[in-house]
């Protein structure tokens, strides 16, 4: 089933020049919907534009349950929210849930002193736009404080020795762990610990994160969060957890409790069935091109619901533990036989446009191992002074505007498939020729992952499959 | 090699003589003289990184083109090959790994400044060219080779780095076992392939 693409909203940045045209308006394009490849994908309570009140009253269901008794009236509480939560459609969502977070535990333990921590990666000034754009000071007067991992540490007694947290992070009484079910980076959790991993990540310094990307394997990195998460400092402060769920459908819906290791196995359930199919159908794409156009950085930028870091890496079915990891740590740029790649591309990617983009991570692996375009001058510019990556600008060309830019590109790859990643969600912005490959391909995916593969997903990870998929699934 | 075409300015009429921007520069380009003076940046050190101008609160530091760009980067041919791989392996590193992924920089460059007398990772920042971008990812390989070659490194003042080196290779056998799921023998092997 096809209809009209439904881009997310651009949020407006120092990290990324607005966009002269979206992709989606390109002649051709259409929306191909997610349920009609896979029904069985747990359906949206909200998609972008929808009716916030949906998900206020999920978290408020969700919280219900959960015990807040340890927090007293005069005491002090940090909500620790993550910047990406803000890049799913828009970020509205994710800030209801906040807002709805802090509601609740004022009215039900009478405390006022609940402030709000909004933690970021490399984009310093982030936290900032986030607490403007979503007016968070009018609901937190006062109360609001940006995280980044250069502020001061505190450091954290583990199990393996001292690693340091955010001490902005730690400065209240009590914390909740405020965050998203939304896959990411599934090249850096495996869906291990997936629930933990803000603590070595968000809440923590940069030595804490680096130790974890650079030190570790992707399927051994969040042992960091998680003794970090077990230490007696988080433990004498942690609350609880309060997780927005998403599918390529959209905002699922909220869960939350104060046993993070069971909502940990909820994600990991609830992320192969929403994700396990949508994942394999990028797998079958051949060849095509890819068109950037999100807010966000490139990794994190979504398509019909899916990251484009997870198609980068379609190939390699990264919910597999037995697949080799990729890993920062592991990171041969150019790999002898034999070994792991380092942040792998996928060879159907024939082009790259970056329409719009924000700046934020390295990845100068994009454009080495991909024909890639920039368009416009203002957004060649910001990628040629990004500190980030040095050598981007080299590898890859600029185009006038956008058709210029699809022009040439499909001049290269000399493919009809294009995949925008516009920030959609519910619907995959691609070309008739590729909806009508996708379509095709669909039931033969949903088979492969229902009998096949997400038993083994399973069983790697200790679950028996049939009880899972009788119960939670 | 690393081009760093841009230096940190401060405007003093902003200035409010805080600390954040000493605190988070990974040089140690950029300091307050005395307390209550103002920022000041010593252009040769500059990387121009992100993170002055990203933390100062009053909006007091820009990042101005360099009138000539600062060239950084280690020589390798005149370190012996088989020292770097030495050095390399007691750090549990391959010499071709990432030492900097935002400057496409690889171990043996870090090796080879440590081996050419970096005491620091201020040092090996300002010889190699690192840490000129997100600042994070390349203080772990930097630490571990500064530590293999039996620099005792030294934590500064303030917050600027804390001495965190921990690998896996450094999980006790019993902790290991504690977490089976976590697959820590398995990276490890991974690790040992290489």
């Amino acid at each position: 089933m096809q209809s009209q693409p439904t881009p997310s909203a651009v949020r407006r940045s120092i990290y990324g020049p607005e966009p002269k045209q979206r992709a989606a308006s390109l002649p051709g394009l259409v929306g191909l919907e997610i349920r009609a490849l896979f029904p069985d994908v747990p359906e949206a309570i909200y998609v972008e534009g929808g009716d916030l009140s949906l998900v206020r009253d999920a978290t408020r269901k969700a919280l219900a349950d959960v015990d807040m008794g340890m927090i007293r009236e005069g005491h002090s509480v940090n909500i620790l929210a993550s910047q990406y939560g803000f890049t799913l459609m828009g970020g509205d969502a994710y800030a209801e849930m906040l807002k709805t977070i802090k509601d609740v535990v004022q009215e039900r333990t009478g405390c006022k002193r609940i402030r709000l921590r909004v933690c970021t990666g490399f984009r310093l000034r982030e936290p900032d736009e986030i607490i403007r754009h979503h007016k968070l000071d009018e609901v937190f007067p006062r109360a609001t404080a940006a995280v980044r991992p250069i502020d001061k540490g505190v450091a954290i007694e583990t199990e393996v020795g001292t690693l340091y947290g955010v001490a902005k992070v730690y400065d209240a009484d009590w914390i909740i762990h405020a965050h998203h079910g939304e896959l990411r980076e599934l090249d850096m959790h495996r869906m291990i610990n997936r629930a933990h991993k803000p603590f070595a990540m968000s809440y923590a310094r940069m030595e804490t994160r680096a130790v974890a990307h650079m030190n570790f394997g992707p399927r051994s990195s969040n042992f960091i969060a998680k003794v970090i998460f077990d230490s007696k400092f988080v433990q004498r402060k942690f609350t609880f957890g309060c997780f927005l769920l998403t599918s390529p459908q959209g905002i699922t819906g909220v869960a939350a409790g104060s046993d993070l290791d069971a909502l940990d196995r909820r994600l990991m359930l609830t992320g192969f069935k929403s994700y396990g199919k949508i994942r394999e159908l990028f797998a079958e794409i051949k060849d095509c091109i890819a068109v950037l156009d999100a807010t966000g950085e490139p990794r994190y930028m979504i398509g019909g619901g899916m990251t484009f870091g997870n198609a980068t890496e379609a190939e390699l079915d990264l919910f597999d533990l037995d697949i080799m990891p990729v890993s920062l740590g592991f990171g041969i740029y150019e790999r002898p036989p034999g070994q792991p790649k380092a942040k792998s591309v996928s060879p159907a990617l024939k082009a790259l446009v970056i329409n719009h983009m924000w700046l934020g991570v390295p990845q100068l692996e994009l454009a080495t191992h991909i024909p890639t375009f920039a368009v416009g001058q203002d957004l060649a510019k910001l990628l040629r002074d990004d500190p980030m990556n040095h050598d981007f600008m080299r590898h890859c060309v600029t185009a006038e505007n956008l058709e210029t830019a699809m022009k040439f590109a499909r001049a290269i790859a000399r493919t009809d498939n294009v995949v925008v990643f516009d920030g959609s969600f519910g619907k995959m912005t691609v070309s008739p020729a590729l909806a009508a490959h996708l379509s095709a391909r669909a039931p033969e995916v949903s088979r492969r992952v229902d009998e096949v593969l997400m038993p083994k997903w399973l069983r790697q990870r200790g679950i028996d499959p049939a009880a899972a998929i009788a119960g939670v699934m | 090699m690393v081009e760093i075409r841009f230096r940190a300015h401060v405007d003093e009429e902003k200035c409010v003589s805080c600390p954040m921007c000493a605190n988070v520069c990974p040089t140690a380009a950029i300091a307050l003289p005395k307390k209550g003076a103002k920022a000041v940046v010593v252009d040769e050190r500059c990387v121009s990184c992100p993170n002055c101008s990203g933390v100062c609160p009053v909006d007091a530091i820009a990042l101005v083109p360099r009138e000539k760009p600062l060239v950084l980067g280690v020589d390798t041919s005149d370190v012996d090959e088989a020292e770097i791989l030495a050095l390399c392996r007691k750090a549990n590193l391959h010499p071709q790994q990432w030492l900097c992924l935002c400057t496409a920089t690889r171990v043996r460059e870090g090796a080879a400044a440590v081996l050419k007398g970096a005491t620091s990772p201020e040092d090996v920042a300002l010889m190699t060219g690192t840490r000129s971008g997100c600042t994070v990812y390349c203080l772990q390989p930097t630490l571990r080779l500064l530590k293999a070659h039996g620099v005792k490194v030294v934590q500064p003042e303030g917050y600027r780095w804390y001495d965190v080196s921990l690998t896996c290779w450094d999980v006790p056998e019993e902790v290991r076992k504690k977490y089976p799921g976590h697959f820590l023998e398995e990276d490890l092997g991974v690790f040992r392939k290489f």
